[in-house]
């Protein structure tokens, strides 16, 4: 076989010249130093990375350097990586850039994380990789800094977004890349107009299966390698979920996905002792929440969806605030009410004032007091939130609030307070993703997201790698509710609390059924008897660990860590 | 390299090209440019365009580098360096372009009355670099004696040994080359072709083999499109698999020039 060999001949060509006009020639010194700067930057072998042995203080772990490795020498620098939560897929996309910088191949980077993370990755890169990163704040960064850390909000807002359209970058990383999913929103739109050699998109929750979202991540990735949209569906149905069968997609997604699993890593994780916490409520709080419960017999609510009625169950299990701000935005969004919907409305509210205490909040402030260390509450609704901050603040405890909706300065800030003055962090659900607290080992789920994913990345916060002492969760639930319900099912029928953080979505995603949300209110809102409802959990609960049963067995059958199922 | 050695190699770039150090402490060092490294490094040539016509007095700039952020003091302000930043890259590129071309001639404190000749060397160091969606380089350093045509490996290393200078030493004259620089150029390419044709090309082999299952794969989400639809997206994705793939080797040269050595130093 025959490669074609290239000579540079614009060596020689300047070489000549210098003979002919007699010079000038260079320095000794520099000429050794030239010859010292080509040995430190030869890659002398196709395989194997630079950027390690320039990061003498950095151990990354052994899974984190095959990702580096397989992206830039396999993947061409495009890549999903899709490890399981907490396995720091931080470091991976540090490697990759610090090695495609070392090789000359990326001077200008783009990263584009959840608010939240933007100065702690612009940290990171700079601390560990000496990366120069820099945190967006000013609009000029964009052009004068080669290495920008972002948020995805704030630049695909003018005038940042105009700035940045005009400028080439070599990588972009995207973190928590699963928001880019659907193709139709003016993130992913903004995504796919930035111009990108190698482009890198993290995500913790893999592709689940399903075509449409391998579509529009694949595009991103490599415009076009699907051919066009219309005919790729027709060939593949939109929401099927025949990936499976299809050996050509299969084949697609190993050559642009990487996903580890904990197992495979062969990491050794802290312990996690979970605890339910099983609360009693008080006289006029059981009488709230049976007044709620029994409006599923009157028609007219039942007309308007089992949901409101069982958000009002759950909120009852949270607080009266909750209940309330509920209570008050049903009856502001009648236009006009029938004199009934306001009665009854005003009898819950009635029941709500007569409520004095909160059962919960006492036995949570009995367990901060007993644990004597920082403590996490995670809660769903705001008006528990602050009533709770309202709450311990009487009690003398210190807390610091924390919701998804703060700016990124804003959370930074809360986090360091924290850290170093508060001892409780009281998180509402959209804070739950993309803020590290390992220096906290103690959780308290006040009230249960029916979401399981939603419950397994308010663990991940806090049980991940770094994460030093045994993690303590603490799950609240009232006797005789929907929560004890829900808390019984991901606790006993499929222990979600003992499986380390990531396994669960891999098995969800095994599942043929949509959203494990709409199970529950299928369950709770319809059934017509105790039995109906117990025996469609036993079902839930049978498909999962069939499920698990069906991961199982392909592990044991797989030899990489890397093939979607 | 790691950071100490950086440190080490911007030491001695800025002071073989006649800088002086200002300050040099654990983790950062400022050094101030002379002109001609300004002009080098700062890419200002409206500064130096404007000063020469007006003749003003040249105001050449201070640069402080840090090369760790955590042993450098707070209050200092500079220029981060590492491994891979943009700008330790173009003093890498800018070691290479002021040091392409040398003459250099050996120092050999021969006292005794007699003429020593020197003999004419064409020194060049070379990168191999073997290409598909894979890189691998191999620096080599040859040496073409000018009159007898010989060729020695690692003759950087040689020159290491021995002491060089640019002046010619007293007692010494230069023998005439016999073979001409242009064809000397051309050996010593013959020469590395000669063996890169008789190496194991597996990696190539292998290269396409990847290319093509690639372009199989590429294929099958296109083959119910007909060819005139595929439009320009499908050409771009198969040219990209081209330049992702094909093998080949490049040759360049990253230095080299005229080496005036005794007998006894080959």
């Amino acid at each position: 076989m025959t490669v074609e060999i290239q000579f540079d001949t614009s060596w020689a060509d300047g070489f000549f010249q210098k003979i002919k006009d007699d010079g000038p020639w260079g320095n000794w010194d520099l000429y050794k130093l030239a010859i010292e700067v080509e040995k430190h930057t030869v890659i002398d072998d196709f395989e194997g990375l630079q950027a390690p042995k320039h990061l003498p203080q950095l151990t990354p772990l052994p899974h984190q350097l095959e990702v580096a490795k397989r992206v830039v020498e396999d993947m061409n620098g495009k890549a999903i990586l899709a490890d399981e939560v907490g396995l720091g897929k931080t470091i991976e996309a540090g490697l990759i850039l610090k090695e495609y910088m070392i090789r000359g191949l990326v001077k200008k980077a783009l990263i584009l994380v959840p608010a939240s993370l933007v100065t702690q990755w612009a940290n990171e890169l700079t601390s560990k990789f000496y990366i120069p990163a820099v945190a967006q704040k000013k609009s000029y960064v964009w052009e004068q800094c080669d290495v920008v850390v972002s948020s995805i909000d704030t630049a695909k807002r003018n005038p940042h977004r105009d700035i940045i359209f005009q400028q080439d970058y070599d990588l972009i990383i995207i973190d928590e890349a699963h928001k880019l999913k659907n193709n139709k929103t003016k993130n992913y739109e903004f995504v796919q107009s930035l111009k990108k050699k190698f482009c890198l998109l993290l995500t913790a929750t893999p592709i689940q299966n399903r075509i449409s979202e391998i579509f529009n991540l694949v595009s991103l990735l490599k415009p076009g390698h699907l051919g066009n949209e219309s005919a790729f569906y027709e060939k593949y149905k939109k929401d099927s979920r025949s990936l499976d069968d299809n050996e050509h997609l299969k084949q697609l997604v190993n050559k642009v996905m990487i996903r580890n699993r904990r197992a495979d890593t062969g990491i050794e994780w802290t312990g996690r002792h979970v605890e339910t916490v099983p609360i009693e409520f008080s006289k006029e709080e059981q009488q709230l929440y049976d007044a709620i419960s029994e409006l599923r017999s009157e028609d007219n609510w039942m007309a308007t969806s089992a949901f409101s009625i069982m958000t009002l169950q759950r909120e009852a299990c949270s607080s009266r605030e909750a209940v309330f701000v509920t209570l008050k935005n049903m009856l502001a969004k009648q236009e006009t009410p029938s004199p009934a919907y306001e009665q009854q409305i005003q009898t819950l509210a009635e029941k709500v004032q007569a409520v004095q205490k909160n059962s919960k909040a006492e036995k949570a402030l009995e367990l901060i007091r007993n644990i004597d260390d920082k403590v996490i509450i995670f809660t769903e609704y705001r008006a528990t939130q602050m009533y709770l901050q309202w709450f311990l603040k009487q009690n003398g405890i210190t807390s610091v609030p924390f919701r998804g909706g703060f700016k990124r300065g804003k959370k930074d800030w809360m986090r360091e307070l924290f850290q170093k003055h508060a001892q409780v962090l009281i998180a509402t659900e959209a804070g739950g993703e993309g803020i590290n607290l390992q220096f906290c080992h103690h959780i308290i789920n006040f009230d249960l997201p029916w979401n399981p994913m939603r419950l397994e990345q308010r663990i991940g916060r806090v049980h991940r790698l770094g994460q030093e002492k045994d993690v303590h969760i603490y799950n609240f639930a009232t006797k005789g509710t929907v929560e004890e319900h829900v808390l019984k099912l991901l606790h006993e029928k499929i222990s979600l609390f003992e499986k380390v953080v990531g396994e669960l979505d891999d098995i969800l995603s095994k599942l043929e059924f949509g959203n494990f949300e709409d199970y529950l209110i299928d369950i709770f809102g319809h059934s017509t008897s105790e039995g109906e409802m117990k025996i469609k959990m036993d079902n839930l609960a049978s498909m999962i660990q069939f499920a698990e049963e069906m991961k199982g067995s392909e592990t044991n059958a797989a030899a990489g860590n890397s093939t979607i199922s | 390299m790691q950071q100490q050695e950086i440190q080490r190699f911007l030491k001695n770039y800025f002071q073989a090209n006649g800088c002086e150090i200002i300050e040099e402490e654990n983790g950062y060092m400022t050094v101030q440019l002379t002109i001609e490294l300004d002009k080098e490094l700062m890419n200002r040539p409206f500064y130096w365009h404007y000063l020469e016509k007006t003749g003003g007095v040249p105001n050449p700039m201070k640069l402080t580098f840090i090369t760790n952020q955590e042993a450098a003091p707070e209050h200092i302000k500079g220029e981060v360096i590492h491994f891979g930043s943009p700008r330790l890259h173009q003093i890498f590129q800018s070691t290479k372009n002021l040091a392409a071309y040398i003459r250099l001639y050996e120092n050999h404190r021969f006292t005794s009355g007699q003429q020593v000749p020197l003999k004419p060397w064409l020194g060049l160091n070379v990168r191999i670099s073997y290409q598909c969606d894979r890189k691998r380089d191999v620096f080599k350093s040859l040496g073409l004696q000018l009159i007898n045509g010989q060729i020695v490996e690692n003759f950087h290393d040689r020159l290491l040994n021995l002491q060089l200078t640019p002046k010619i030493p007293d007692y010494s004259f230069t023998l005439s080359p016999l073979i001409m620089p242009k064809s000397g150029v051309s050996r010593i390419k013959n020469q590395l072709v000669r063996e890169i044709e008789q190496e194991d090309d597996s990696w190539a082999v292998e290269a396409r083999k990847r290319w093509h299952k690639d372009l199989q794969l590429l294929e099958h989400f296109y083959e119910e499109i007909g060819d005139d639809e595929k439009g320009e997206t499908y050409g771009n994705e198969k040219k990209a698999l081209q330049d992702q793939y094909e093998p080949n080797v490049k040759i360049s040269i990253v230095n080299g020039g005229l080496f005036y050595l005794t007998d006894r130093a080959v």
